[in-house]
């Protein structure tokens, strides 16, 4: 059974949603303002905030997560300072992981933010791994698996969650269901969404509770989450969570080799499938707003309290960009280091 | 003290003694323990010991995360190719966190794979694959061809904060030979001069030794001094003490049964042409298998993998004394 | 059934004789699946089986001469000697073949499926797989796909409660493969495996609909290994059936109660012999060919 949410706990969430928007955008405009600064390809989590921020809320302080490599917005909810973030994504030595692994392989082992793959699927076992070594310390530690709907094709994904079933693992797999796979539509690629079925059916394979939730609601997104985490601690196995969720900006930024400027491009919805009236729609729906208006509606926030945690925002991700900018690019021959433990 | 043990039993007793040593020590894999009465399930109970199912990329994907969270699991896989099925997680995960997080996490992972089951296994079951998974940065493999060298490599892999893929021999499981009591440890990337000799170096992987060791025995016979060396692990691999015995003996003859492109021979090769160019008195010889998959039959399963005869026509090449066709 | 039933049963002899040798996977007691589905193909049907697969290429055609001799490692074999037990293949009854990797079989039958559509056939795809394969994440991936299409093709999972040498507990925790596969919303039957009519039957009715462009289909069988994983198997891991459970369970049993006459088992025994003669009497493939084939 979830607590209920108390206004600090409302506020918080709305500040760390706003901070990951902020965050995000800000990633964005660098390739605008600082051309090759950002190399690769790099994944932004705009308009996923509520369902990162709602899951994360419903943890306590010895619990882990694996993600993707859309991971820029669970360590900012977990409290890993944007400097080191921002200079990680500049691949800058002052970075998070020291330029070795940049926008797609953010960590911060030491608040529980275990990792990321850079490929569909191949993290959720990790996050299984994890919570099997949570299940043998018997401190009730549970692991939270974030992963996308494209992933859910993957055997990784089966043979996951039949094992963490079988061995009724503390792990909680909360799939972001944003209906695209890059540029396929999930209706193109998955059998139950062709059927008009909500993808957290295939839970049922796996003799494994599945709930499909708005992933636009942080507190919808805390209650389905914190029931799960609940389960799970208590021994009783995991939970598939569809978080349904709709990214703002394209899959990642364009696909060049060097010498030609990366920039994100539209959305997928708009510039493969001429669909521009659903991405209106889904900004209309914007969650950060949205949050926004429900809190001042509900008398949790001032208009005047919003405005300044945004502002306050702005200034902390405007430190994280120059602190970025000067961070020293790391001393080549740092390459060869880190290859062994 | 030491006494004599099968080299699979020698590999279990390394893996028992490392479980008893260090409780993060875990072992999991198919079937790998299918009644109560199983001796590690008995010894170790079933939190550190679990049957999975047939599901090697969650099978090796969990190690890798239940190794970020502290532990240090070693996964049965039981055949090499079994390993193929999960690429991914033993080339492009396993090895590579450690690096992408600067050193946030580690992976100390074993994977225990046979391989060569040269009898009749047939083409999916019976290949030499371990080149395929040298140079990976951050990855080891080891490969011990005695019972002694099985005990100690296992041991060492197990301690190494590294991912290291372990493969054993199938052809091996039976052979018996002296197996140090209690802790014993053959580290990884120190390779071992088994037979000395002046005339020709020549270097066997696994399996090979034996064959090299027969041609060697063959080869005194007629007045050749050969020296074997065996590599023990191909990764990190010991290129230092192959180069030491060719400056010796000039000649260097490489047996592997991998298929010569994918072999651990080609690498050996290359290193000695590149560092020990100025030592060679003849070209470097390749005794691998022949390019084809491994065929069911046993006259066309022999045809194509390396014996002592062909190690034998190898060295009398490099020496120079290979009779002129007619 | 009595010929795959006879086969298997002299092929562990063989095999114990060494005169067969490697990894072999006998399927004595399955018998009704492989026929019960195998009888009601054409040549142009792509079967596909893993490496318990003697009696489904049996039942697909394959001459059992040809399949011993394979199994000896003789010229005159299916492969010439290059596959072995594993790697069963009759390309010309339509049996594409064993496979010797759990699961790799599965996707290869969606291959055919789709082919046959794109060439306006209306032949149909079956692969055979254990209850084992499901678990594994080739299956699902498979599944998916399948379900997206459409495919013409049968998965026929022949459940006998066991993988290698570890039951279905240890697996998972869904006892029934029909249920894994539930939320894909498949046609999907469960069937006593051992009751070669009723495999039959409800085959057949998933055939028709594959012919008419339906798809795809799983068809579990619920059945019984007989022997062990592989010949050789101790089996410490599962109390042996009672004579007298087995007599209830045996599909050529059963049939022959049904029909109330019995027969076939000499005619059987005697065409097995022939083909173990035949076998015998082929001469080693010459070293060389595992060479020559490498590429087409």
């Amino acid at each position: 059974m979830a607590e209920a949410l108390d206004r600090d706990r409302l506020v918080w969430m709305f500040t760390q949603m706003v901070r990951i928007r902020e965050f995000e955008e800000r990633v964005k405009r660098t390739f605008e303002e600082h051309p090759g600064v950002i190399r690769g390809h790099t994944h932004l989590a705009d308009g996923a905030e509520a369902s990162i921020v709602g899951s994360i809320a419903a943890l306590r302080g010895d619990d882990q997560l694996l993600a993707t490599y859309r991971c820029h917005g669970y360590p900012l909810a977990l409290g890993t300072d944007p400097k080191a973030m921002m200079a990680e994504i500049y691949g800058r030595s002052g970075g998070l992981c020291k330029g070795y692994g940049g926008s797609m392989h953010l960590t911060d082992a030491g608040r529980g933010f275990l990792g990321t793959s850079g490929i569909v699927g191949q993290g959720i076992p990790h996050a299984a791994g994890a919570a099997y070594a949570a299940q043998i310390r018997g401190k009730g530690q549970v692991v939270l698996s974030f992963f996308g709907d494209g992933a859910s094709k993957q055997g990784a994904f089966h043979e996951t969650l039949n094992i963490a079933s079988l061995w009724k693992l503390p792990v909680v797999f909360v799939m972001e269901n944003n209906s695209y796979n890059v540029v396929t539509r999930v209706e193109q690629e998955d059998a139950n969404a062709a059927a008009g079925e909500p993808l957290a059916v295939k839970a049922q394979a796996y003799s494994m509770p599945g709930t499909t939730v708005d992933g636009g609601d942080p507190v919808a997104v805390h209650e389905q989450v914190a029931a799960a985490v609940a389960r799970a601690r208590s021994g009783e196995g995991p939970t598939l969570v569809e978080s349904r969720v709709y990214r703002l900006s394209a899959h990642g930024n364009i696909i060049a080799p060097p010498g030609v400027p990366l920039r994100f491009p539209d959305h997928e919805a708009i510039t493969v499938f001429g669909n521009a009236e659903e991405y209106e729609a889904a900004k209309r729906g914007d969650p950060v707003p949205r949050f926004r208006a429900r809190l001042v509606t509900d008398g949790a926030l001032s208009a005047e309290e919003a405005d300044a945690i945004a502002e306050a925002a702005r200034e902390e991700m405007q430190a994280a960009v120059d602190f970025g900018l000067e961070s020293p690019l790391p001393a080549p021959e740092e390459a060869v280091k880190f290859v062994y433990a | 003290m030491a006494r004599e043990l099968p080299y699979i039993a020698a590999i279990a007793e390394a893996i028992r003694e490392e479980m008893e040593r260090d409780e993060t020590v875990l072992y999991f894999g198919q079937n790998i323990a299918t009644s109560e009465n199983d001796p590690f399930l008995q010894a170790f109970g079933s939190d550190r010991v679990r049957v999975t199912p047939i599901s090697e990329t969650a099978e090796i994907g969990m190690a890798v995360g239940a190794a970020f969270a502290g532990f240090r699991p070693v996964v049965q896989l039981y055949m090499a190719e079994f390993m193929l099925v999960a690429m991914d997680q033993v080339v492009n995960e396993a090895p590579r966190f450690h690096y992408m997080t600067a050193g946030q996490v580690k992976v100390p992972i074993v994977l225990q794979a046979g391989y060569g089951f040269t009898a009749g296994w047939a083409g999916q079951h019976t290949g030499t694959i371990y080149g395929m998974f040298m140079g990976v940065p951050g990855l080891k493999v080891a490969v011990p061809a005695t019972p002694a060298d099985a005990k100690g490599l296992m041991t060492a892999s197990i301690r190494d904060d590294n991912p290291v893929v372990f493969f054993h021999h199938y052809l091996l499981t039976l052979e018996h030979g002296d197996v140090p009591e209690g802790e014993h440890v053959v580290p990884l990337g120190r390779a071992n001069v088994v037979r000395e000799g002046d005339d020709v170096t020549i270097v066997g992987i696994g399996h090979m030794v034996g064959r090299a060791l027969a041609a060697a025995e063959q080869l005194a016979g007629d007045g050749v001094s050969a020296e074997v060396i065996d590599p023990r692990c191909l990764a990190p691999l010991d290129t230092e003490t192959i180069l030491a015995s060719v400056a010796k003996t000039g000649r260097l003859v490489v047996v592997d049964q991998s298929t010569r492109h994918g072999s651990a021979a080609a690498v050996i090769a290359a290193e000695v042409a590149s560092e020990g160019f100025s030592s060679l008195k003849a070209p470097v010889q390749l005794v691998c298998a022949l390019d084809a998959t491994i065929p069911y039959s046993e006259p066309m399963e022999a045809y194509l993998i390396p014996d002592a005869p062909k190690v034998v026509a190898a060295v009398q090449q490099v020496l120079g004394e290979a009779p002129v066709p007619a | 059934m009595w010929r795959i039933r006879a086969f298997e049963e002299r092929v562990g002899q063989l095999t114990r004789a060494n005169e067969v040798h490697g990894l072999v996977h006998l399927s004595a007691g399955q018998e009704a699946i492989a026929v019960g589905v195998c009888s009601q193909l054409r040549d142009d049907d792509a079967v596909y089986s893993g490496h318990r697969a003697h009696g489904h290429a049996i039942a697909k055609g394959a001459p059992l001469g040809r399949v011993m001799a394979e199994l000896m490692g003789r010229e005159a074999g299916l492969c010439r000697g290059l596959g072995g037990s594993m790697h069963l293949v009759d390309a010309g009854h339509g049996f594409l073949g064993a496979t010797g990797v759990v699961g790799g079989n599965v996707p290869l039958a969606l291959g055919s499926a789709l082919a046959a559509r794109l060439q306006g056939s209306d032949a149909v795809a079956v692969v055979f797989f254990g209850d084992g394969a499901v678990q594994g994440g080739i299956f699902v991936e498979s599944v998916n796909l399948a379900a997206l299409w459409r495919l013409p093709a049968v998965l026929v999972c022949e459940n006998n409660g066991f993988a290698e040498f570890t039951p279905r507990s240890a697996h998972t925790t869904v006892e029934r493969v029909s249920d894994v596969v539930a939320p894909w919303e498949i046609e999907r039957e469960t069937v006593d495996g051992n009751d070669v009519l009723a495999v039959r039957e409800t085959f057949g009715r998933f055939l028709a609909r594959a012919r008419a462009g339906r798809g795809p289909f799983l068809l579990e069988c619920l059945t019984h290994r007989l022997g062990g994983h592989y010949e050789g198997d101790p089996q410490l891991y599962r109390q042996a059936l009672e004579a007298e459970e087995w007599q209830e369970l045996d599909p050529i049993l059963r049939l022959q109660r049904r029909l109330g006459h019995g027969g076939f088992e000499h005619e059987a025994r005697a065409e097995v012999e022939e083909a173990v003669e035949f076998a015998r009497a082929s001469r080693f493939p010459s070293p060389e060919l595992a060479a020559g084939l490498v590429y087409a």
